[in-house]
Order: C-alpha cells, then structure tokens, then sequence
C-alpha cells in the first residue's frame, strides 16, 4: 500500500509539471489558433536561461524564475510580432509549418551557442525531501508542483478577472467583434504568445532543476505538451493542470504495475481516445 | 503544343529510370530516398491536399508498411514480395480501423489525433515480441541498389497516375467538395465519411508499400527509424512546397526539397539544419500556396506576389 | 648568374611542388554524430579520429609496398539521424571514393551503416557500436573495438565475489535498446552463474526522463546492488531522482554509462560521488602506443588540442585508426578484401590496449570497474582489486 502511495504522490508531482507545459501550448492554441511546434523549443530557451541565471549570476532558481519568464515574455512577444502575425490568417496548417521551421532555428541556435554538454540546475536544495506518512516528497519536484500550480491558478485568474484577460478571451471567441469593441488585436496576439512562451520557459526551468537540458529536449516536450494541453481543452488552465495531473499519474501507475515501456502508449493512446470519444466539444472550438 | 505536354511526363519518367545505368551509386541513394519521400508526399497530397484533412500521422502507415515487410522477410522467412504485401495490408488496416472515428474531427484536432495515433503505434511495436520490441529486426542483406531505385520510381509513378486519375474523376471532386465545404458536400449527397475514408486508405497503401521498400534496402529497422516522426513534417512541407491538391505539386516539391538538404548535409554540414528551417519559415510566410502557386502568381504580378501574400494573411 | 640561379630555385620549387603533389594518400571516411541528439558522445570520434590521423602523418604516414602514404580523413555529420548517416556512408564510398570506412556512434546507427560495408565490400572498423546484434549477422567487413555489451557488468561481477560484505541481491534497471538489451542479457547469465538473486528486473523505454515509479519499485525491494544499462542523458536523471526519492542501494550501485565521462561528473557534480562503473580504458602510462608513446601522452594532446577529456570512446576511436595503418601496412597494397584479410589477423598493443579481433570481428577486451572518488575516476578492478573501493556507498543522507 505504501509503495501505491508513493507512486501516486510521484504521479501527482510530475503531473504537475506536465500540466505547467501544457499551459502556454493551449493557451496559444486555443486563443490564437497557433499549433506551435516550437513549444518544446521555447521550453528548452527557458531551462537555458534559467540555468544560466544561476550558474553565472548567482540567482536562486525559484527567485529566478519571474527573470527567466520575463525574458521569454520578451522573446514571444517578439516572435509574434515580427513573424507570427504575418501568417495568422492563413490556413491554419501554416502555422504547424512556420512553428516547426522556428523550432529547427532555435535547436540550431542553441547547439551553435551552448553545445551539447548536459546542463543541471542543481541548487543544494534539489536533492533533499521530508517524508510524510512514510511518502518520500523531493524538495525539487515539490516546488515545481507547487509552482505550476500558482501559475495555473494566475492564468485562470487573469483571464477571468482582468481587462487583458477578458480582451484575449473576446479575441479568441470572434475577432471582428473583439476589434468592434476597441482590442488592439495585434497587441493582444502579442501578449498572448509572449505569455505562452512565459510559461513554457517557467516549465523550462523547472524542468532543468529535476532533470536536465540539452538542445534536443523539445521534441518529446512538444508531443507531451499536444497531449496534455488536448487532455485540458486547450484554453482552460484549470482543466489543462487537471489534464496533467490525469497523465501523471497514469504513466507513473503504468510504469509500476503494467511495465515501464507503456509509458509512451498510455499518453499517446490516451490523446487519440479523447479525441475520438469527445469530438463534439472539440469540435466546437475548430 | 498540348500534345507534346503529354509526351514530357513519360519521357522524365523514362529518364528517371534510365538514371542507375548512367550516373553514380550516390545519385542513385540520392534517387531512392527522394522517390520515397516524394511518394510519401504524393499519398499525403490525397488525404491533406485534395480532402484538407492535414494528416500529421502518415508516418504510421509507412513504419506499419515498414514493420511488415520487415516481420515477413526476416521472422517469417517469406519473400520480398510477400513481404510488400504483407506491409500494405497492415497499413490498409490501420487505416480502415482508425481512420473512421479519427476522421470525425477537423482541422488541427484531426492533424494531432494522427500524431497521437503514430506516436501510439511505434510505442506498440517497440513492446512486441515477433517485432524485435526495441531492438529492432534485421533483414537479409541484398546488394542490388538498382533494383530499390527501379522499384520506388514504379511505385511513385503509379501514386502520381492514381492522383492524376483522382483529380480529373468524380472522387476527386468529391474529396476537393469536403475540403472546401463539407457539410455543403454532406447535404449535396456525398457520403463524406466513405469518401474520407477511402482517401485514408489510398494514402494509407503507397505509404505502406514505400515503407516496405525501404525497410529491405536499408537492412536493420528499429521502431524509431520506422516510424520516424520527422517524415512526418517532411513530407506536408514537401507537398505544401511544391503545392497541394495538385498533381505533380509534391513530386517537384519533394524533389527540390531533398536536393537542397542534401546537397547541404553534404557541403555545408554544419549549417545544413539551420538553412532548412530559414527556407521552411520564408517558404511559409512568403508562399504559403507552395511553388506551383508562385509560377502562376509571378506570371502575374511579379515580385509582389510575395508581398502581397504577407498583405493577405497577416494580421 | 642571376637567372641561372633562378631557374635553379624555380626547377627545385616545381620539383617539390611535384613531388609534394604526388603524395600519395589513403582517405577514411566517416559519417559521425556531430551535431543532435547524440552530439554529446559522437564528437569523440569525430576528435579522436582526426588527431590519430594527425599522429599518424606527423610520423612519417602508412608505408604500403615500399611506397609512403599520408591518411586522410573525411568527416560527414550524420545529426544523429540514422537514415541520413547511410546515405552519408553510400556517398563517401562511391562519389567521395573513401578507401576505408570508420565507424559511428551508437549500435544503432553501426547496424546500419555496417550493412553498407557490406554491400560495397569495403572493411570498416567501428568503435561506437558494442551491441551483439551488430556480430551475430555474419558480416565479414566489420570490425569493432568496444568489447561485447553482455559482457559490461563481468568484471563488476567478479569483484562482487570478492567484496566484504558479499553482495546477495541485485537490482537490474536496463533500457530497450538493442545495445542495452544485450547488456541485460548477458549480465543475467552472470547474475545467475555467481548465484546472485535478482530481486527487480525492469526495462524502460529508452529516452525516459522519468524514473520514479522504478526508483520507488527498487526502493521497496531494497536490492544489495543496482546495477544500470542506458544512455548518459538517463543515468544522470536517474541518479538525481535517486538522491530526491532518497533510494539506496544497501552496498553500490554501478552505471554502464557516464562514470568515465568528464561531462557527466560535471553535470552532477557532488552526486556523482561514488558512483561505480567500468571502462575498457583508462590513460595509462603502461598502455604503450607506436604513435603517440603511450595512453597518457595521448590524452594530454587530446585534452590540449580539444579543451576536454578523452574517454573511451575516444581511446576506441584512436584504435580504429591505428588498425587501419597496421593492417594497409601489412597487406602491402589498398585492396579492400587483402585489407580486410589482414585486419581479422591483427594484434598489436596501442593507447587503447591490446587490438585482436575474435573471429566475429568483435574486439575482447576486459572492463575494469572504475569508481569516482573525490570528482576523479579510481580504478578499482580488473582481474583482481587495483584500487581501493569506499565500500559500502553511504546512503544519500549521509553524504
């Protein structure tokens, strides 16, 4: 009974970094119709520049979190911008081939600029944990659970309740009509994708302090991310953290009681069977 | 004027079939795997290009066609021909199984539930036994290039002769009637789930039978290279570049495509990757309807063509 | 006098131009991982070629029949993507016309590109690929220098016998690929030949980032020793998962990966302490080399010139070289079968040990069991203890 315990604490902790990853995909996806296979990527930019916020300047890594969004704030932001908005009203199909494009970039980049040496946050607090009703909870992975989690309650909160937030949900329900009422909707695009890269660097970072970076983590991040961000309906951050907490779990109970190797064939096969069992809300939103 | 026009198809593809007797065993190499992929992108054009269903899972049915052929020559000790068939049928499969409750979503849904599906399928075989589960199978070795060339140009010929066959005949139109407006085509009388579903498979078999073939030339398959997720990508850009939803759009597009990353993995090797994804990203921002479009909108208005693409679709 | 004196010089520049032209040269070719996912591995063999190559023309080149030959090297970068580096292979035969093949990284990608040796008939010496599979297919055109992958753990074996408390359960985590497989396959055989009882026994998917429901499946089992197959990206999660689950084994833990590595310490800094694991080489001064001297010399020129630490795959990388210019020079001519008749039958001691092929092309060569202490890598034991091992490992509590 212990050992399920610990597998399901273990489950839920990963979770909710899974969910954390899942965020800034849906948010994106659901609000400006973009397919970003580059998510991965801007997860990996974030681990990068929060690795190097503490190895060089010395920052905590949970104090340097907000630094390392922000500058992915910045980069989104950018991103949109200058490229992103250029192709927004093209088939939808463009922005799979645009993302995918940038994705190449930025691996390039990022081999050129910080080679393929295996970078770790590893702060002295990464490997202790306390133990609770004889559950061993890593201090790291507790951290990253709770952080995800403050994001997600942030997100649902500024959509919900601030102006921005009710601007970019106007945006995403009907365009001519947002702009009707007064939304610059090439700002609110901005914002929207500089805050999907935000939180992709944020899951970057956290990922870099319970696992570790290279340039070639995005692919398996980005397939991840498709899964859990489906599994949460997209723009609902609540339901996405939600989503991955499901797919935690799953892949920590299948990696203990069926066999590790099913880890991949309980996300995937769980992406496919929501999507074909529960088309109609779905599809409402295509 | 327009009758020479026919002659040019059969003499390029004469020309193409006389390549192993006149250049070298590296043009060949070259040769099979654009032919592969350039057939991978023509079945792609069936399901993506005529239907506007963008399937972002094609790799399935190539790494099923992959694995079948592979589980036939190499456990079961059958020939390569049985093998071929073997590899289309479980691809066949695949898509008729599948393809019904997946092809009930749209658009980007549709796109990830074939990703999912692929993702699923290569993480099934790498835990079956009879597949070799991870460590992959190996096939019998077999030193005759010309005949794998010979082979992918015939089955890339008869994928463009079926997209040709599809474009001028009632299921062409059909499928170009669903991607334009399908539930207009629904009311209409078309049986759209039928027609979605046959478009599946078609792509499905020459998928399956370009996997097969390249499971034997390259001798030692694994779930990883089958059902190489990156095909995936390749070839929508390939059609998207050359131009979907016509007939010889993803031949050219696939063939200009793979020459330019390969002659750069050869050259340029560093910065091979790099020009790929600079060409893929100005590709879709300045010719989102792929090369084909360009040669018309040129004809037209030049060089602002381009911009005038970035006029239409920004925001 | 003075245009006799010129046309002197001028006749005595065009004849060593001429002569300088007319060196003759024997090219290796080589489709490496330089760049993608497995970037981090593959560059040690594109490095370890090249300054063998270097070396070796420093000396003076391959002497073939009487006449002298300079090596030449080229250097494709296969991005770690598998289908790629076989087109590479196919093109450095016929249109770079390459006398001889080296090898990738990984077993994988020598399954494949090995096929190719084969078909064009052109001998290839591997260092990357340690995986049975890539022997057991009857091929005669490969040649490999990394000892076979079911013998990994032997030594590690042995010496468990010896240790002080004996070891009587162990906990056997591999991953799914074939070299891993092979590993787990044969560490099996010798777990149950040294009557060892092996209390979990589980694969994962290559690749995986997540171990905890193992860690904490190993946890509950509370094993004597853990001994681990994978890839270097997995140890380093796995250790670091280790140390937060709080999982120890009760005596040591051994990896087959990453211990010799100066990145992977690194990477992990104090927790890298302790850690066991094997290599089939080790700089030595006794590892004497007709090119660089010995292993020691090898790898401080290696350290100058590349600003990092060889490895074994490097030291492995530098033997495939080497083997190729005994065995051109033995055979007297280029041609690729009399080449390749000649590299079944050679045997030389080099700076990666003593070079002999079994009859299936595969190299035998013993493991020894290294461990780190203090950030560096201490021989432990080879057929008998040659260090001293901080034995048992402390849990992680109290480190």
């Amino acid at each position: 009974m212990q050992l399920f315990g610990q597998i399901l604490v273990n489950g839920i902790l990963l979770g909710g970094l899974y969910g954390l990853m899942g965020l800034g995909m849906g948010l994106v996806w659901g609000v400006l119709k973009i397919v970003n296979l580059a998510h991965g990527a801007l997860i990996m930019l974030g681990g990068y520049a929060l690795y190097f916020l503490y190895t060089k300047a010395g920052v905590d890594p949970f104090l340097g979190l907000p630094l390392a969004m922000l500058a992915m704030f910045v980069l989104g932001y950018l991103l949109q911008t200058l490229l992103l908005n250029l192709i927004v009203r093209s088939a939808q199909l463009n922005t799979l081939l645009l993302t995918f494009g940038l994705d190449v970039v930025f691996v390039y980049m990022a081999q050129l600029l910080f080679t393929a040496d295996f970078r770790t946050i590893n702060p002295p607090y990464a490997g202790k944990n306390i133990s609770l009703f004889g559950v061993t909870v890593p201090y790291a992975q507790l951290g990253a659970f709770g952080v995800a989690v403050l994001l997600a309650a942030l997100l649902y909160l500024v959509l919900d309740k601030t102006r921005t937030g009710r601007a970019i949900r106007a945006t995403a329900q009907n365009l001519v009509a947002a702009r009707l009422y007064g939304v610059n909707p090439k700002r609110i695009y901005a914002i929207t994708f500089g805050t999907g890269a935000a939180l992709a660097g944020a899951a970057g970072g956290l990922y870099g302090i319970v696992s570790q970076i290279t340039p070639y983590i995005g692919v398996t991040l980005t397939a991840k991310s498709f899964v859990i961000a489906i599994l949460g309906g997209l723009d609902k951050p609540l339901g996405v953290i939600g989503g991955g907490l499901v797919l935690g779990i799953a892949e920590a109970m299948a990696a203990l009681y069926l066999d590790p190797t099913y880890t991949d064939i309980i996300s995937f096969g769980l992406l496919v069977l929501v999507l074909i069992a529960r088309p109609a809300q779905l599809l409402g939103r295509a | 004027m327009n009758r020479f026009r026919w002659l040019a198809l059969p003499v390029a593809a004469a020309a193409l079939a006389a390549v192993p007797w006149v250049t070298s065993d590296t043009i060949v190499q070259y040769g099979i795997n654009a032919l592969l992929v350039a057939t991978l992108a023509q079945s792609w054009n069936i399901i993506g290009g005529f239907s506007g269903y963008p399937s972002f899972g094609n790799s399935v049915f190539y790494g099923l066609g992959t694995y079948g052929t592979a589980i036939a020559m190499a456990q079961l000790h059958w020939s390569f021909g049985s093998g071929l068939v073997f590899g289309a049928v479980l691809g066949v499969a695949c898509a008729l199984l599948f393809g019904i409750p997946i092809l009930r979503l749209r658009g980007p849904y549709f796109a990830i539930a074939t990703l999912g599906l692929a993702a699923v399928m290569s993480a099934i075989i790498a835990t079956v036994e009879i597949a070799g589960k991870n460590i992959g199978l190996i096939l019998p070795l077999f030193r005759g290039d010309t005949l794998f060339y010979e082979l992918s140009l015939i089955l890339l010929v008869a994928a463009t002769a079926t997209v040709a066959w599809i474009a001028r005949s009632r299921f062409g139109v059909g499928l170009v009637a669903i991607r334009e407006d399908e539930d207009a085509a629904q009311v209409m009388g078309i049986n759209t789930t039928m027609y979605k579903v046959a478009a599946l498979t078609v792509a499905a078999f020459f998928s399956a039978l370009a996997g097969g073939i390249h499971a034997y030339w390259i001798t030692f398959i694994d779930p990883a290279s089958a059902f190489d997720p990156s095909l995936n990508v390749r070839m929508v850009i390939m059609t998207l570049f050359g131009g979907p939803g016509t007939v010889l759009g993803p031949v050219l597009g696939a063939f200009v495509l793979s020459a330019v990353s390969e002659v750069l993995a050869s050259q340029a090797t560093g910065v091979a990757s790099l020009f790929y994804g600079i060409v893929i990203v100005a590709a879709v921002v300045f010719m989102p309807k792929g090369l084909l479009d360009v040669v018309q909108g040129f004809r037209e208005s030049r060089w602002r063509y381009f911009t005038d693409n970035i006029r239409r679709y920004r925001l | 006098m003075r245009p006799t004196k010129f046309l002197v010089l001028a006749l005595a520049l065009a004849l060593s131009g001429a002569a300088s032209g007319q060196e003759k040269k024997i090219t290796l070719g080589a489709a490496v991982q330089l760049t993608g996912r497995l970037a981090n591995t593959g560059r040690y063999y594109g490095d370890g070629y090249q300054i063998t190559v270097d070396k070796i023309n420093q000396k003076g080149g391959v002497t073939v029949g009487g006449t002298k030959y300079q090596l030449a090297l080229r250097i494709y970068d296969s991005q770690s993507d598998t289908n790629l580096g076989v087109r590479q292979y196919v093109q450095l035969l016929t249109q770079d016309k390459v006398n001889f093949l080296l090898g990738p990284f990984s077993s994988n990608d020598a399954l494949d590109d090995s096929s190719v040796a084969e078909k064009y008939q052109v001998p290839m010496v591997q260092g990357g690929g340690a995986s049975t599979q890539i022997f057991s297919r009857g091929y005669k055109y490969v040649f490999g220098t990394l000892p076979p992958a079911d013998d990994y753990f032997s030594s590690t074996i042995k010496m468990m016998g010896k240790l002080d408390p004996k070891p009587k359960t162990v906990a056997l985590v591999a991953a799914d690929d074939s070299f891993d497989v092979s590993v787990a396959n044969g560490t099996r055989k010798l777990l149950k030949e040294a009557g060892l009882e092996l209390v979990v026994d589980k694969q994962f998917r290559e690749n995986n980032a997540d171990f905890s429901s193992i860690l904490s499946l190993v946890k509950s089992k509370d094993p004597d020793v853990i001994l681990w197959a994978g890839h270097e990206g997995e140890a380093l999660n796995f250790i670091r998962q280790a140390k937060s689950l709080d999982v120890n084994p009760k005596l040591f833990y051994s990896f087959t990966v990453g211990v010799p590595t100066a990145d992977f310490r690194k990477a992990l800094g104090k927790d890298a302490e302790y850690a066991f694991g094997m290599t089939p080489w080790l700089p030595e001064k006794e590892l004497k080399d007709d090119w660089f001297g010995d292993a020691e010399q090898f790898d401080k020129e290696y350290q100058a010139r590349f600003k990092y630490s060889p490895d074994y795959h490097a030291a492995s990388a530098a033997a495939d070289v080497e083997t190729f210019a005994k065995a051109i020079a033995a055979a007297g001519t280029l041609d690729p079968k009399k080449v390749r008749d000649e590299i079944a039958k050679v045997d030389f001691q080099s700076l990666y040990g003593h070079v002999k092929f079994q009859p299936n092309g595969q190299i035998s060569l013993p493991q020894t069991v290294i461990q780190i202490q203090d950030a560096k890598v201490v021989p432990i034991y080879t057929e008998d203890f040659i260090g001293k091992p901080r034995y048992p490992i402390p849990p992680w509590s109290k480190r």
